[in-house]
Parts: structure tokens; sequence; C-alpha cells
């Protein structure tokens, strides 16, 4: 029962790819035809749509071969480490607002504890002295200025 | 012949040479850590050469380029895991010789034949890059079309995807490339009104999320793998005997090796294959080939260190990257304001040799930091993956912002990275990808070019000699593999028929 439904799952990503590809062409090309039209003698040789109009089309045609000479197969299920992953990454993102480095200490440490960390002075490496070292570095040496926030304006006063 | 000894005067910058030597030790760590590899390596580092001159910018990159690609081989031989998938050939015969405890005479024979392949590349390429800059001095706007076009159907075959979903992958790379303001007529596309948009995708933070982002989403559904590494005494010189044995599949490999990285999008991975085959083929004893044989892994190396010398020959001479890492030394020279091509080669050829003699220093600094440090940096490989990709998101991360300081380019590289996540899972490559984003500006450009030289009829492109020899080529390139693959799969039933 259980690999009947895996089963069905996988058939399901088999047609879910080239139909959220051929959905994604039939959108870009419909934005496309809203660009703006050149007059013969502004155009430069093609008008601004033809090009990725053109490439839009041949990534279409390029689906349907895939379809019938090389359709997707996927072999097993994403683990749930990569879910996991992705969502700290959108935890990352939610963070990043309130502070960019504070986002990637907390994601750094947690990712590692995630993934079966569990010493803590390795936690501290990763979630702290490795995001601080890089922010000092890219700071004194490059001279980048990192968008303000609760712990940078700590530094940037 | 004056301009190949200015470029070597670069050399005489202190400065230069501790670069040279920093960014190679750095790149055989990147190259030794499974995951990581060149291409990464230099995506991740690109943003670090921002505030540095041009010259030590790319010869950095091309360091890491060169000992990353050897470096695989450590990794290869001593845990049967290969740091870059130019080095999976090397696992073939380096690991069961490290099983046998010949690890350091096996490691010892990728250093001199990945030197010795390195180094020819090198002469190679400071002898083909001008030439081939000079033909292409007189090319127009459609034969650059063409020889643009050539080098995407090139990406047919490039990486570990299908050739359709390479070129699909490739077509959706070029279509990135077009979101922004238009050049040629200023009209916005794809902006949606929003003013981050107007320039475009900025290739820098795609290049970091396809390649490093991506990858710790792959090393999160490996996490339970478990490596077995082999102890190693010391890595040793090979004997004479060793090097009597293999001097020619070195040689061979070497000239294979940089003939196909000349070949627009075929890197170090392809070569590897087709020199350690023919180093089997060539063997007086080919059935101790995947049991041990010291050319084996002579014949993979050289081959894979060739082909990076190999690679930078279009990169430079036509702006058509050899491989997926000189994609990135591409955008590279884009983002220092360089136009590789053939004006390199007259108004910049200073420049240009300088980055080849660096290369001809990093292959010889092979033989110090391989036979010397190879126990030391197979040390690296011990480094738990929960410690060092989490540590890799914060380097991806600081790197996709540093290049214009825009929160913007941080989120373009988290979904470049979940793109190039499922985009793998699904079989497509992620490498046609980077390297449609960075050609597909120039492509459209020169498309544009050709349709005003040639009042809009585009078939007259048909009636240039050299322009038609491209077009003849891309076919070849696109419709050439599956037809030989059905002229094949038709000939082999009827050998076994006995027909």
């Amino acid at each position: 029962m259980a690999s009947t439904s895996k089963a069905r799952k996988f058939q399901l990503e088999r047609w879910l790819v080239p139909v959220l590809i051929i959905g994604f062409c039939a959108a870009a090309y419909a934005v496309s035809t809203t660009f703006k039209t050149m007059p013969p003698i502004l155009k430069r040789g093609i008008q601004p749509a033809d090009f990725p109009q053109l490439l839009l089309i041949c990534l279409v045609l390029l689906t349907g071969l895939m379809i019938w000479l090389d359709p997707v197969q996927v072999r097993d299920r994403i683990q749930g480490t990569v879910w996991g992953t992705m969502a700290m990454m959108g935890v990352f993102a939610a963070l990043a607002g309130i502070d960019l480095f504070l986002a990637l200490g907390v994601f750094a440490a947690s990712l590692a504890a995630f993934w079966g960390e569990r010493r803590g002075g390795m936690l501290a490496l990763v979630g702290l002295i490795v995001p601080a070292s890089i922010f000092f570095f890219f700071d004194g040496v490059f001279e980048i200025r990192f968008p303000r926030g609760l712990l940078t304006n700590l530094w940037y006063g | 012949m004056a301009d190949v000894f200015s470029g070597l005067v670069a050399l005489a910058d202190p400065g230069l040479l501790i670069l040279l030597v920093i960014a190679s030790i750095g790149g055989v760590i990147i190259g030794a850590l499974p995951g990581l590899n060149a291409t990464t390596g230099a995506a991740l580092l690109l943003p670090f050469t921002l505030t540095m001159e041009p010259i030590p910018a790319i010869a950095m990159l091309t360091a890491i380029y060169c000992s990353a690609t050897f470096a695989g081989a450590i990794t290869a031989i001593l845990i049967n895991t290969p740091g870059t998938a130019a080095s999976a050939t090397t696992c073939l015969d380096g690991y069961p010789l490290a099983q046998r405890g010949e690890a350091g005479r096996a490691l010892g024979m990728a250093v001199i034949s990945s030197t010795t392949g390195g180094i020819i590349s090198v002469i190679c390429l400071m002898l083909a890059a001008p030439l081939l800059a000079e033909a292409a001095y007189h090319f127009a706007p459609p034969e650059y079309f063409a020889l643009t076009l050539f080098g995407l159907s090139m990406l047919a075959g490039i990486g570990d995807g299908s050739p359709i979903k390479n070129l699909m992958a490739g077509a959706l790379g070029i279509f990135i490339a077009t979101i922004g303001v238009d050049n040629l007529t200023t009209v916005e596309r794809f902006t949606f009104g929003s003013y981050e948009l107007y320039d475009g995708i900025g290739f820098v933070p795609v290049l970091i999320g396809v390649f490093g982002i991506s990858e710790l989403l792959v090393q999160a559904s490996n996490l339970h793998q478990v490596r077995d590494a082999v102890r190693m005494k010391a890595v040793r010189l090979p004997t004479r005997e060793d090097l009597q044995k293999t001097w020619r599949t070195i040689l061979r490999s070497s000239g294979i090796g940089t003939f196909i990285g000349i070949l627009p999008a075929e890197g170090a991975t392809v070569a590897s294959m087709i020199g350690y085959n023919e180093a089997k083929r060539w063997s007086r004893n080919p059935e101790e080939f995947g049991k041990g044989a010291i050319d084996g892994v002579a014949g993979s190396e050289a081959a894979n260190n060739a082909a990076t010398g190999g690679a930078m020959v279009p990169t430079l001479a036509l702006g058509i990257p050899g491989s997926a890492t000189a994609a990135v030394i591409l955008a590279g020279l884009m983002v220092h304001g360089l136009q590789p091509g053939p004006a390199m080669f007259t108004e910049q050829s200073n420049f240009a040799f300088a980055i080849f003699w660096s290369m001809m220093f990093v292959n010889l600094l092979f033989l110090v930091i391989g036979l010397g440090g190879a126990k030391l940096f197979a040390r690296v490989t011990l480094i738990p993956t929960q410690i060092l990709w989490p540590s890799v998101f914060v380097f991806s991360i600081v790197g996709a912002y540093a290049l214009d300081q825009s929160m913007f380019d941080v989120w373009v590289a988290l979904v470049a990275g979940v793109l190039g996540f499922f985009m793998r899972r699904y079989g497509f490559s992620v490498v046609p990808l980077a390297i449609g984003l960075i050609l597909g500006g120039m492509l459209e450009k020169r498309l544009g070019q050709s349709m005003v030289m040639l009042d809009e009829q585009w078939w007259m492109m048909f009636t240039r000699p050299l322009t038609l020899f491209f077009f003849l080529l891309t076919a070849l390139a696109l419709f050439g593999p599956p037809l030989w693959g059905r002229m094949f799969k038709q000939r082999e039933p009827m050998k076994s028929t006995g027909e």
C-alpha cells in the first residue's frame, strides 16, 4: 500500500515538472507581450520582446522533447533534513530583517544542531565565531557596509 | 615575445606570489573537501576579489581552479570520494592502491601527473590563445553570434544532466539574463516595476546560490554517509619504474586534456574520463585497471589538470567559457570591467600573460604542496559536515551581499540555491544555467548587432562562410551524439547476431 502511494507521488513529480515549466513559459510569454514596441528606426535589429519570446518557445519545445525522450525520473523522497534546512532558510530570511548577522548566527548554530552537532564549543564556533570573524574581515579589509540592524548597530554606532 | 615576458614581470611582485601560495593552499583545501569543488570555491571567493586589482584577482581565481582540480585526487585516493567530479576516475585505481598500502605512491603519481598535465596545458595556452584571438579579431557580430551559439550548444554534453535537460537549463539561464532594462532599446523587461530588477539579476549571487547553497541542500540529504579514510605514511615520488611505465600515458592524457579543455563548455570531468579510457586502451595490462593500476591514476590526473589550461583558451581569447569554473572566472573578468576576447591580447596582453605565468607558477607549486602537504590536507576531510556547511552558508550569504551591498542579492542567492537543488533532483545540471546566464546578454547583443548589420535579413547569416561553419558545428554538437548513439545501438545487435 505504502509503495503504491510512493509510486503515485513519484508519478506526480514526473508530470509536475514539465507542467510547471510550460506554465512558467506561458506566463512569461504573456508578460513579454506587454513590452513596449519600438518604432523601426529605434528597434536596433530586434524588438525587445523577440529574444525572450524565442527562448520561451525553445524551452516549451525542449520540454516536449523531454517528456517524450527523457522524462523526469525520481528515485527517492526528499528527506526530512532537506525540508528542515529549507524551513530554517525561511526563518533566516525572516530574521535577516532584524539583523543579517543575528540571522546568520542563529541559522548556522541551529543548522549545526539540527544536523547532529551536540558539542557546545562547536555550536559556538559556527554560530558566533565564524559569522563574527567574517563580519570583521569584510568590514575591515574590504570596507563592506552591512545593513544596519540590532547587532550591527553596536559596531556602527 | 616581449608580451610573454612582460607578463612574467608581474610575478616579481612578492605580494602576488604570497597571494598565489595562499590561494593554492585554499584551493587544495576546497578541492579536498567532499562537496566543495573548484567551481563552488571560485564562486564563493569571487566577492573577495572585488577590492583587488584585476591581475591578483583573476590570478587568485585561476590558482583556486588549478589547485582545487588537483586536490580532488587526495580524497579520491584516500577515502574513495572524489573531492571534485573530475577526480571520479582517479578513485577507480587510486583507492584500490591505497587499500593495498600504496596510498603514498598513488598520491605521488597524482602530483607528478597533475603538474605535468598542468604545465603542458599552460604552454599550449600561451601559444594557442593569442593565435585564436588573432583569428577572432576579424570576426563580425554574425560570426560572434554563431560562435556563442556553438559554445552554448556544447552545454548539451556538460555536467551530469541529460542533453535535453542541459539545453533547457542553458535556455533558462539565457532567459534570466534577459531580465532588466534591455541594453539595445532601454525597454524594461520582466522588472514588474521593481527597482532592484532594473539592472537585471546579477550572476554572482546566482552562481553562489546554484553552486554553494544548492550543495548545502544536497549535503542535507547525505548526512548518513560515513567515510572510511585509509591510513597513509607519506607521499612519495614515483619510482623510476613507475615513470617508465607511465610517461607515455601522462603525455597522452595531457594532450587529450588540453584539447578537451579548449572545446567550449567541456571541462576537466570529460577530460579525465577520456584520459582514463585512453590510458586503459593503450595499456599492455588493461585487466589491471580498476584494481589499482598506477597508469589509471596518471591518465586521469594528467588529463583533468591539463583541461584547466585548455579551458582558459576560449575563455580569454573568445569570451566563451571552456568549463564551469572558467565561466566563474569569466564572470570575474566582467565584474572587474575586463572584456575577454581578441582585444585582450592586443590592448591587455600584459594582463593575459601575467595570468598564464601565474597558472604556471601554481602548477609548479603542486609539487611542493602535493608532496609535502597532502597528508596534512587529507585531514580536512575529517571536518564534520555539520560544522563545514553552516559555515559555508554564512560565507555564501556574505559573499552574495558584498558585490553590490544589496540584500536583494541575498534573496537571489537563496532562491537560486533552492532552484538549483530541485534542478539537480530532477536531473538538470546547474552548470548550463550558470553559463547561459553569463553568455545570455552577449548572445542577444550579437544577435541584435547582426540583424542591424544584415538589414534584418537573418538568413543572410548562412551566406557567411565562418558563420555557416559555426552553425554546422552547432548542429553537429546538438544532433551528432544522439544520431551516433542510435547508429551504435543499431550496430550492436547486428554484431551480437553475427551479421
